[in-house]
């Protein structure tokens, strides 16, 4: 695993983003950016269909990215991004086609098109950042949003179980799966450099979880925290799998004992989306990290 | 024209408007094309991706899995500086409207074949033009082939005039389903060199790089906004000027001349002026024989640019014709048909009074010979 000394030194070289940006306060989608175009030293193509990075890469005049970025509508990145691929290997190039998507653009309304472009194998590295949730329009729920979260369109708790788009591209075949967290920089680093350079000319999928703190109503200064417990309590499962075998991941294998993991109200209370939830959405929210864990297994 | 094709009888391939328009685009040499099957335009994608299978068209076919995905797929290579390429129809066209938006706001020159289908409200697959009406308002230039030889001849032309860097907007070439589209006929195939002396490769101006990294499509305040709408009205002005002129050396390269704007035929200066596009048009053409051979002063102006609109030109017509019949083969529903509004928008502007009558017909397949539209011209005179 990459050293947080070298991570530091290298992404102040490399610079992917400059300072100053419309992040909501808290927020680590920019820290996930950084540490993402890190991993390929600034040479890629990103596309990014709606979604908050829309909105915190700049407005007007003013862009803050060292990466040239393409915003596209929110069905259509995976296919623009193949459109990009396609160009990029008649020329030869070794710059990296990444999109860049939220979870609703990913989960659902962009859903077929991930899988389309997943099928055909293309060229490109897919980041989905789960902040579960629409937030950039304010906090509703979409196809990953957990049990038991309050959104703007589920206001006494959401009642369905969250779909695993990254489980989904495992069942799909394709060749390099990632889960990361935004509390674990070195993991998610590693993770991206390792689908950049050995599984280049492939259909990459990493979905990186972000807490949101207006959407998820926490404090700011919890995010990290938010970030740490969601893997401590096993409601994050950070794994690897290459061809098909899934590999738990160093800074949440542990977990896989059920009673290693934190107590999961410590990762509700800091959150205001959960208070205020019936105690049965909730309990069945706390099932449904056993349901992921037996998954996941299936795959090793 | 005539005279031209019967004086050179080598090289006539018998082809239906499907395969015509899709050698042509092999010639053109697009790098990417992205696309769904439709029908009537299934034979076109089927064609080129043989052709990129075959390494006859060095290229990239993506096989994509919804028409949203086929224009994104174009949006993505035009947008990385490729030539693009796809076809669809109908209802295709309306579920890939979004990005057919973002291909025209976004300014990315690439060209497609709408094989002109009427829409659903029972299924249908035959002709008329409530697909091509339906994205007028996108900021594509929307051009229409009366037969198979121009279908051919309009697909480098299109290229041509998209990818100038006064106009620098992506084309449509419609051409009517099944009447074209399956409906083999003669054409005189291009040839490879004469396309790669007629349109140079796509030069784009700016492309996606790492070594110059900005922002496509980044959140817009209202100023700038305005003036990039602004300045797409002002391409669409400029497209009129390179219309006229890419077809004025096309037909003096090629010895078809198929007019610019619009096309004249018939007495220049009649009666009746006849004003559509599409095959309708060219069923227009044997109407005025067929009455002028009976004695009556008819004429006709067909469109071949729907977007941008000939304005000049019909405000020309109307000084040339005292009456006029507008063609349309579809609606714009608690309001007129969408050609004649824009033909009566046109002569509003100037200060001539002659009477416009609508001619609604055609739509959802019904079959139009010239009988029936020389019936129609009868009726309507009679009626005035």
């Amino acid at each position: 695993m990459v050293k947080t000394k070298e991570l530091v030194e290298l992404e102040s070289n490399v610079r992917p983003i400059e300072k100053g940006n419309l992040a909501c306060p808290g927020c680590q989608l920019n820290l996930v950016f950084k540490h993402s175009l890190a991993a390929v030293n600034n040479n890629a193509i990103v596309v990014i269909p709606a979604c908050c990075t829309s909105v915190i890469q700049g407005a007007g005049q003013g862009f803050g990215m060292n990466v040239p970025i393409f915003n596209v509508a929110f069905a259509a990145a995976p296919p623009v991004a193949s459109g990009i691929a396609r160009k990029l290997k008649i020329e030869g190039k070794d710059t990296q086609v990444i999109v860049w998507a939220g979870d609703g653009g990913t989960s659902d309304i962009g859903f077929a098109s991930l899988s389309g472009a997943a099928e055909r194998d293309e060229d490109i590295i897919y980041i989905m950042y789960n902040n579960a949730g629409y937030q950039n329009t304010g906090n509703q729920k979409s196809g990953v949003t957990p049990r038991g979260a309050k959104t703007t369109t589920t206001k006494m708790g959401n009642t369905s179980r969250p779909k695993s788009v990254a489980r989904i591209m495992l069942a799909q075949g394709v060749s390099y799966v990632a889960t990361a967290n935004a509390g674990y920089p070195q993991d998610l680093y590693d993770k991206i450099s390792k689908a950049a350079t050995e599984f280049k000319g492939h259909f990459r999928y990493i979905e990186i979880y972000s807490p949101c703190p207006p959407g998820w109503n926490i404090d700011t200064k919890d995010t990290v925290e938010v970030a740490k417990l969601a893997n401590e309590t096993g409601m994050w499962i950070l794994w690897e799998a290459i061809n098909g075998k899934l590999e738990l991941s160093r800074p949440g294998r542990r977990f896989v004992d059920k009673e290693k993991r934190a107590p999961v109200e410590e990762f509700f209370k800091l959150q205001g989306r959960f208070s205020g939830v019936s105690k049965e959405l909730l309990q069945l929210a706390t099932e449904d990290i056993d349901y992921e864990w037996e998954w996941v297994k299936k795959f090793q | 024209m005539r005279d031209h094709m019967a004086l050179k009888t080598k090289n006539i391939e018998i082809w239906t408007g499907n395969e015509a328009v899709a050698q042509a685009a092999i010639l053109s040499r697009p790098q990417v094309v992205a696309a769904y099957p439709i029908t009537p335009s299934t034979p076109i994608i089927q064609t080129m991706s043989d052709a990129i299978e075959s390494g006859k068209l060095a290229g990239e076919y993506i096989s994509v899995e919804s028409e949203h995905a086929a224009m994104s797929g174009c949006v993505g290579a035009s947008a990385a500086g490729s030539r693009a390429f796809t076809a669809t129809a109908s209802q295709g066209l309306l579920y890939m409207m979004e990005m057919i938006y973002f291909a025209g706001f976004g300014r990315l020159p690439m060209t497609i074949t709408l094989v002109n289908r009427a829409v659903y409200g029972g299924w249908t697959i035959w002709v008329d033009h409530q697909d091509m009406y339906s994205m007028r308002d996108a900021g594509w230039i929307q051009l229409a082939a009366k037969n198979n030889q121009e279908a051919h001849d309009l697909i480098p032309q299109s290229y041509k005039i998209s990818e100038d860097h006064q106009v620098y907007l992506p084309s449509a070439v419609n051409i009517d389903g099944f009447v074209l589209s399956h409906v083999a006929g003669q054409v005189e195939p291009l040839t490879q060199r004469f396309v790669d002396d007629f349109l140079p490769p796509f030069e784009p101006l700016f492309e996606l790089t790492p070594q110059d990294p900005i922002s496509f499509g980044a959140l817009t305040l209202p100023d700038d906004y305005l003036a990039l709408r602004q300045d797409h009205q002002d391409s669409m002005e400029a497209a009129k000027t390179k219309i006229n002129k890419v077809s004025q050396e096309f037909a003096e390269l090629s010895g078809r001349n198929w007019g610019g704007m619009t096309e004249i035929y018939g007495d220049e200066h009649a009666d009746i002026g006849i004003i559509a596009l599409g095959t309708i048009a060219e069923e227009v053409e044997e109407t005025v024989d067929y009455l002028g051979s009976r004695g009556m002063s008819i004429g006709s102006t067909r469109i071949r640019s729907f977007r941008p609109f000939p304005t000049e030109e019909i405000q020309d017509a109307a000084k040339r014709y005292d009456h006029l019949i507008v063609i349309d083969r579809g609606f714009s529903f608690g309001s007129d048909s969408p050609l004649v509004t824009e033909v009566r928008n046109a002569i509003y502007k100037t200060n001539l009074h002659l009477p416009i009558t609508s001619l609604r017909t055609g739509i959802g397949g019904a079959e139009v010979s010239f009988r029936d539209i020389a019936e129609d011209v009868l009726r309507i005179m009679e009626d005035k």
